[in-house]
């Protein structure tokens, strides 16, 4: 079929799945007891405990039970007492039109990222979602120098000392816990680069250098002045990329060595599954007709691997790659905690424990969810221009 | 005029035994997989041991009597604690725990610790609250390797079910029901893995009491999360093996979707999934570990004898040691990250191993 | 040069051939000892001596080849027949070396091309060792020298000995255009006389400039002439005409295509033409491109005879080798910067023309009607009758010795069928190839062999000229071959079918592999195989039932 059909119909696949996503959401949201939503909104002093009182304290007559006027005040203020429908058109409707609740200033993350007042989930998640994509970006980068060239290898010595040896590596960044990894890497950084006496509270500055994001002490780092209160970068939000239209090459550069360290722990770890798929599907191409027919024409073994091959086996690790950034987009919140960048990651994992922030966490739900999603789609748009047979079906 | 060809040896063996005699047979020439098996076969035997073993028979419950506050917080209190820098158990089921400011005890090459003298492989901390808790890191780790190996053995092989019906079903009868199916498992696959895992365990931890039910909850919410990938994987594999001659014949000869499904497709949908089956395995308690070190709860008490929760709390627990380090000479506790990172690392790269030698068994296309 | 490679004991060893003496001179090998033979017998190309190819699986040792031996002579057409599984697919491969490695190896044997043996340092690729108690063998093989061996080989592949494939719509690459394709083999075998063409004719010498020009005027103002009478055959000699003013034969090609539909209004289309002569116009960075490309050719050509000398002398050449390595890694050094992107295309831009326009004059030479879309376009637009025909093109561009056709004409219906049976006919009476035709269907080999080997099981089993095969076949596998056709002129004949199957060849037979199908067998054809032995002129049969002179070689 046409191309430009092919795209639509993917897209309208795309509403589906989203609107499949926001209902379990909102499943696991009313499954969640009342109490926990009036202690996330009001905070845990202003709840009276118990939705039922004994009748003496409201001075009702009655069966010795008497509802609680204020606690059925604060859940009629919340909606929680409507039909379940009710409730989820609601939510559906506030969902697609990204009205999706404020930040909970009573929980951690409020207080672990200075927010003291009720920001909107979208504006927070706006702030904090180029970071994330900036170090999924660098990951993917430095996945695609190291697992192609090292997959063809691979594919090309298969068995030999080389294939080996990269299979040992692969499986070992995929077997280490990404947190020891991630901490060992950070702290062999800093010790590295000049050690770990502290100079600037309680942290040495060289800690500071490797950090993910720009400390929140201003006497310790250089902080750009265009960079404010919560973060946010301007004009368009992404640190290495507003440095280079403030034309701040150093800064720039900064941003990206901030994001190294995070960038290398995560490819370590991912080169595993992308490079065993390389190889696979080079082996493939390999076994192909019209290989046999370039060597028979007397064309050079390594032209016959680089151009005959080479070209061939791209369509398929193209897919591979699109569909692990989807997969990077899944948050790197352990990585983000080590190394402290204020990404999502971080964000989600701040507003799961000791007190939820429900709003933040299931705004980063959805957000990450419709993220795949398109990435998925957009996977699948450029397998199909690349790839002509796949637009029949 | 009667052939006269020499036919082999010993009749020929049903299909099904050729094929497994010859997976094992690709598999013992690939010596990473061998050392995979033997690895993986001695935590197997380490877990099987400590469960039974006579020396070390304490249940869970008799590290420590949970308590649980009025506001949902959750506290632990040993049962019957010596203090092992003065002196060996005073009884069987006593659990060691160390006073003074010396905190970390390094490792020491002696096993009398098999029948109650000093740690072989040194001493963890873990602060709950304000309580700071000892306990052997060898202890643990022969503990946890059944506690690690027995939910990320329960977590796959109940996902792989799941998974292989729902991947059959949707596969062979084809048309609605395979759509609807294959939405539904989109839906899980868009929202990202440990997340849902996270907003479970998140939401319904009010829910549950006990060690059973945070388990529970725990293994669930796993469950949840990866059911999605084994049912792809089965769908694919049986939309080739149903287009395949001998399903045709088979059903031309009078089987049921019943008999045909049980006979033909199931065990032919088997060998990727074994293949993924035995990544995930390795890859469980890595995330376990990872979702202890961002601060999750999910086991009851904070000395838990799990290798993820050990290694993750070593590591959780680095930064501040650093820090205080830096204020006065001490001892860097390597042994307390190095032992449970390392057998982590073991278990995981070595089903690694096996996984990876499985595949290439199994691979049809790879000439042999 | 041939000894025999070390056999392990649990593999069957063939009986011996009788032992030779030592040829005179290795391109006059004498093959069969008979008079009308003997002017003939500087004219072999190939000699295929006691192939055997072996298959290493988990199943057993698949014995594919045991003793193939046949040669080719100049320009001659023969026809390898046989069943499916007989082997003749692996004969081919194995003459080019491109058997699947793991699991197939090449064990024993000789192959001379033109006084090469194509199998020289066989016996150092792989070792190996029976296990016991099963029926498999633990095969160690030398990568290194495996790599040694292919990269030998590219000094004959496409060049002296070229193949076609049976399945021609797999067979191309599907990202490559057809031009792309054919290009890089006419570069790879053709190539310095290309650019040495192109170089010469972009001279910077005054006199000749001036002296052209006056030249290619006269001839387009012929050209548009001609085309108004829409005459293909005096536009092509126009054409052919201007190209020669022009000094590149190519641009007759191409001055013929913008031409031949332009009969309304020639005069619009000289523009055109123009501009293609621009091609002869090289800027400096272009020529040194050129001149660079034409060093890195001369280089590859070096090392080619440096490996036929390797294969020839049975003594590796490894100080030539490493020097003639050296100057190509200096060459391609300098070229570095045309690697640059962007650059390539830039300066590639008139040998990419030169070698389009050849491509098309050689697509017409396989009769497509409409080359320049044909060359345009990608293997999946066109039709497998086409394909084949690109094929050919592609092996014969090269203008090889010898055309090993792997069942060509098997994937395609019968009208297609008798078109490149045509084509290949007529290529053979132009170009002189030597053609090693691999098919099942006799009624082909009728048509377009000149000589026959029959093949079974892995062995030759009878050797003859065509017409004498279809008369007097010897061997009862060939008669029984024979009988099962339908005849024309016996239109109640029954089919007759030869029992049984064919037998499994990691247990083959012992002695002669055909012998429990063999309506004839005695007790003697299972002891041991019967030798080739002469039975008429140039007719070859290996079977006890026949008593002549073995044959030699």
């Amino acid at each position: 079929m046409r191309m430009w059909v092919y795209v639509v119909r993917r897209i309208l696949l795309l509403f589906p799945v989203i609107i499949g996503v926001m209902t379990i959401t909102f499943a696991i949201l009313s499954a969640l007891p009342i109490q926990t939503h009036l202690i996330a909104t009001f905070g845990a002093s202003k709840i009276p405990y118990t939705p039922m009182v004994p009748c003496s304290d409201v001075g009702q007559p009655g069966n010795g039970q008497c509802r609680n006027p204020t606690y059925f005040q604060l859940v009629h203020q919340l909606g929680l007492d409507q039909p379940i429908w009710v409730q989820w058109a609601e939510y559906m409707k506030n969902s697609l039109t990204l009205n999706w609740g404020t930040v909970n200033y009573h929980s951690n993350a409020a207080s672990a990222f200075s927010l003291t007042t009720s920001i909107p989930v979208t504006t927070v998640l706006g702030w904090y979602l180029p970071y994330t994509l900036e170090l999924a970006a660098l990951s993917l980068i430095i996945i695609l120098a190291v697992a192609l060239p090292l997959g063809n290898y691979s594919a090309v010595y298969r068995n030999r000392p080389i294939d080996q040896a990269a299979r040992v590596m692969s499986f070992s960044g995929f077997a280490l816990p990404g947190f020891l990894l991630a901490t060992l890497v950070l702290f062999a950084a800093v010790i590295l680069s000049g050690g770990a006496t502290p100079t600037c509270n309680s942290n040495s500055t060289h800690y500071f250098d490797w950090y993910g994001s720009w400390p929140p002490f201003p006497q310790c780092a250089n902080q750009p002045t265009w960079i404010g209160t919560y973060i946010q970068t301007s004009p368009t939000g992404f640190p290495t990329i507003d440095a280079i239209l403030h034309g701040d090459w150093f800064l720039a550069g900064e941003s990206v060595r901030r994001m190294l360290l995070p960038a290398l722990v995560i490819a370590y770890g991912s080169v595993a599954g992308i490079l065993r798929f390389v190889r696979n599907s080079m082996l493939e191409v390999l076994n192909l007709d019209f290989i046999r027919t370039a060597r028979a024409k007397g064309v050079p073994e390594t032209a016959v691997v680089s151009r005959h091959a080479g070209r061939n086996s791209l369509n398929v690790t193209v897919t591979v790659l699109g569909l692990t950034f989807a997969g990077f987009i899944g948050g790197f919140p352990i990585i983000e905690d080590v190394f402290y960048l204020h990404g999502v990651g971080l964000l989600l994992a701040k507003s799961i424990q000791p007190t939820q922030d429900f709003g933040l966490i299931f705004g980063t739900t959805l957000l990450f969810t419709i993220i795949v999603v398109v990435a998925n789609i957009l996977v699948d748009i450029l397998y199909a221009y690349l790839d002509p047979r796949v637009r029949l079906g | 005029m009667t052939p006269v060809i020499v036919p082999p040896k010993g009749g020929r063996p049903r299909p099904g035994i050729a094929q497994l005699k010859r997976t094992l047979y690709f598999l013992s020439r690939n010596t990473l997989a061998i050392i995979g098996l033997a690895i993986v076969l001695f935590f197997v035997v380490v877990a099987l041991f400590s469960l039974f073993s006579p020396l070390s028979n304490q249940s869970l419950q008799q590290y420590c009597s949970v308590t649980y506050g009025t506001n949902g917080t959750v506290g632990c209190q040993p049962v019957c604690t010596y203090d092992a820098s003065s002196g060996p158990a005073p009884a069987a089921n006593c659990y060691p725990t160390y006073s003074g400011n010396v905190g970390f005890v390094g490792p020491t090459v002696d096993l009398t610790h098999l029948t109650g003298g000093p740690l072989p492989l040194g001493s963890m901390q873990v602060s709950s609250g304000t309580n700071q808790y000892y306990y052997s890191i060898y202890d643990g780790l022969l503990k946890g390797s059944a506690w690690s190996l027995g939910i990320a053995a329960t977590i796959v092989l109940s996902g792989a079910s799941i998974g292989l019906v729902l991947g059959a079903i949707a596969g062979y009868r084809g048309g609605y029901t395979d759509e609807v199916i294959m939405r539904f498992t989109d839906i899980f696959l868009s929202i990202p893995g440990i997340l849902l895992v996270l907003v479970i365990v998140a939401s319904f931890a009010g829910y549950v009491q006990g060690l059973e039910g945070r388990m529970l909850l725990l293994v669930g919410a796993f469950i949840i999360t990866w059911w999605p990938f084994y049912t792809r994987i089965v769908r694919g594999q049986v939309l080739v093996t149903r287009e395949q001659k001998y399903v045709e014949a088979s059903r031309a000869s009078g089987a049921g979707t019943g008999r045909i499904l049980t006979k033909h497709i199931i065990p032919n949908s088997l060998y990727p999934v074994f293949v993924q089956l035995s990544l995930d395995v390795g890859a469980i308690p890595l995330l376990l570990g990872g979702l202890i070190f961002l601060g999750f709860q999910i086991y009851p008490s904070p000395y838990f004898p799990e290798w993820g929760a050990m290694s993750a709390n070593s590591v959780a627990n680095l930064q501040s040691l650093i820090e205080s380090c830096q204020f006065g000479a001490c001892v860097f506790p390597w042994w307390q990250i190095l032992f449970p990172g390392l057998t982590v690392f073991l278990f995981a790269i070595s089903v690694n191993f096996l996984s990876d030698g499985l595949r290439d068994a199994l691979d049809p296309r790879l000439r042999r | 040069m041939a000894a025999a490679a070390p056999v392990p004991a649990v593999l069957p060893v063939p009986p011996p051939p009788p032992p030779m003496a030592a040829p005179a001179s290795l391109a006059r090998s004498p093959v069969a000892a008979t008079s009308a033979d003997a002017h003939r017998i500087g004219n072999v190309i190939l000699d295929v001596r006691n192939l055997r190819t072996y298959f290493f699986t988990y199943d057993g040792v698949v014995k594919a080849l045991d003793g193939v031996s046949f040669n080719i002579r100049k320009g001659e057409t023969v026809g390898l027949v046989g069943e499916t599984g007989c082997g003749k697919s692996v004969t081919a491969f194995s003459i080019t070396k491109l058997i699947a490695d793991p699991p197939g190896r090449i064990m024993d044997g000789m192959i001379l091309y033109k006084g090469s043996n194509l199998l020289w340092g066989i016996e150092r690729e792989a070792k190996f060792k029976p296990l016991k108690g099963t029926n498999r063998v633990k095969v160690t093989r030398r990568f290194r020298r495996i790599r040694q061996g292919q990269d030998r080989m590219t000094a004959v592949r496409g060049g002296g000995i070229s193949m076609i494939f049976q399945e021609p719509t797999s067979a191309l690459n599907p990202i490559f255009s057809i031009s792309d394709q054919i290009s890089e083999a006419l570069l790879l075998h053709r190539g310095i006389p290309i650019v040495r063409g192109l170089l010469d004719a972009s001279t910077h010498d005054p006199a000749t400039i001036a002296a052209r020009s006056a030249a290619i005027e006269e001839a387009i103002a012929g050209l548009v002439k001609i085309a108004r009478q829409n005459d293909p055959e005096t536009l092509r000699t126009a054409a052919d005409a201007f190209g020669r003013a022009a000094g590149l034969p190519s641009l007759g090609t191409q001055a013929y295509y913008i031409f031949r539909s332009a009969w309304a209004d020639p005069e619009a289309k000289v523009p055109e033409l123009r501009k293609a002569l621009r091609r002869l116009h090289l800027s400096g960075l272009r020529e040194n491109y050129i001149r660079h490309q034409s060093r890195l050719l001369e280089l590859q050509n070096e090392l080619k005879l440096a490996y036929m000398l390797e294969m020839r002398n049975g003594k590796p050449e490894t100080r030539r080798r490493r020097a003639i390595s050296a100057k190509r890694w200096g060459s391609k050094l300098r070229g570095l910067g045309y690697g640059v992107w962007g650059v390539r295309g830039y300066v590639n831009k008139a040998l990419k023309e030169e070698t389009f326009w050849e491509t098309v004059a050689l697509l017409e030479g396989v009769s497509i009607a409409n080359p320049v879309q044909v060359a345009r376009g990608y293997p999946h637009e066109l039709s497998g009758g086409m394909l084949q025909r690109v094929m050919i093109a592609m092996a014969l561009s090269s203008e090889p010795e010898l055309l090993i056709a792997d069942e060509p004409t098997t994937a395609l219906d019968v009208t297609i069928q008798a078109q490149i049976l045509e084509l290949m006919r007529d290529l053979k009476s132009r170009i002189g190839t030597a053609i090693l035709l691999i098919t099942h269907d006799l009624g082909v080999i009728a048509e377009v062999a000149d000589r026959v080997c029959v093949m079974y099981a892995g062995n030759v089993v009878e050797v003859a000229p065509v017409k004498e095969l279809y008369r007097h076949p010897l061997h009862p596998y060939t008669q029984g071959l024979l009988n099962s056709i339908p005849r024309m002129d016996q239109p109640d004949k029954k089919l007759e079918s030869i029992p049984g199957s064919v037998p499994n060849l990691i247990y083959p037979p012992t002695g002669c592999r055909f012998h429990p199908r063999c309506p004839f067998a005695m007790p003697k054809c299972k002891e041991a195989r019967p030798p080739m032995t002469v039975e008429g002129e140039g007719h070859q049969v290996a079977c006890y039932l026949y008593n002549g002179p073995v044959a030699k070689g």
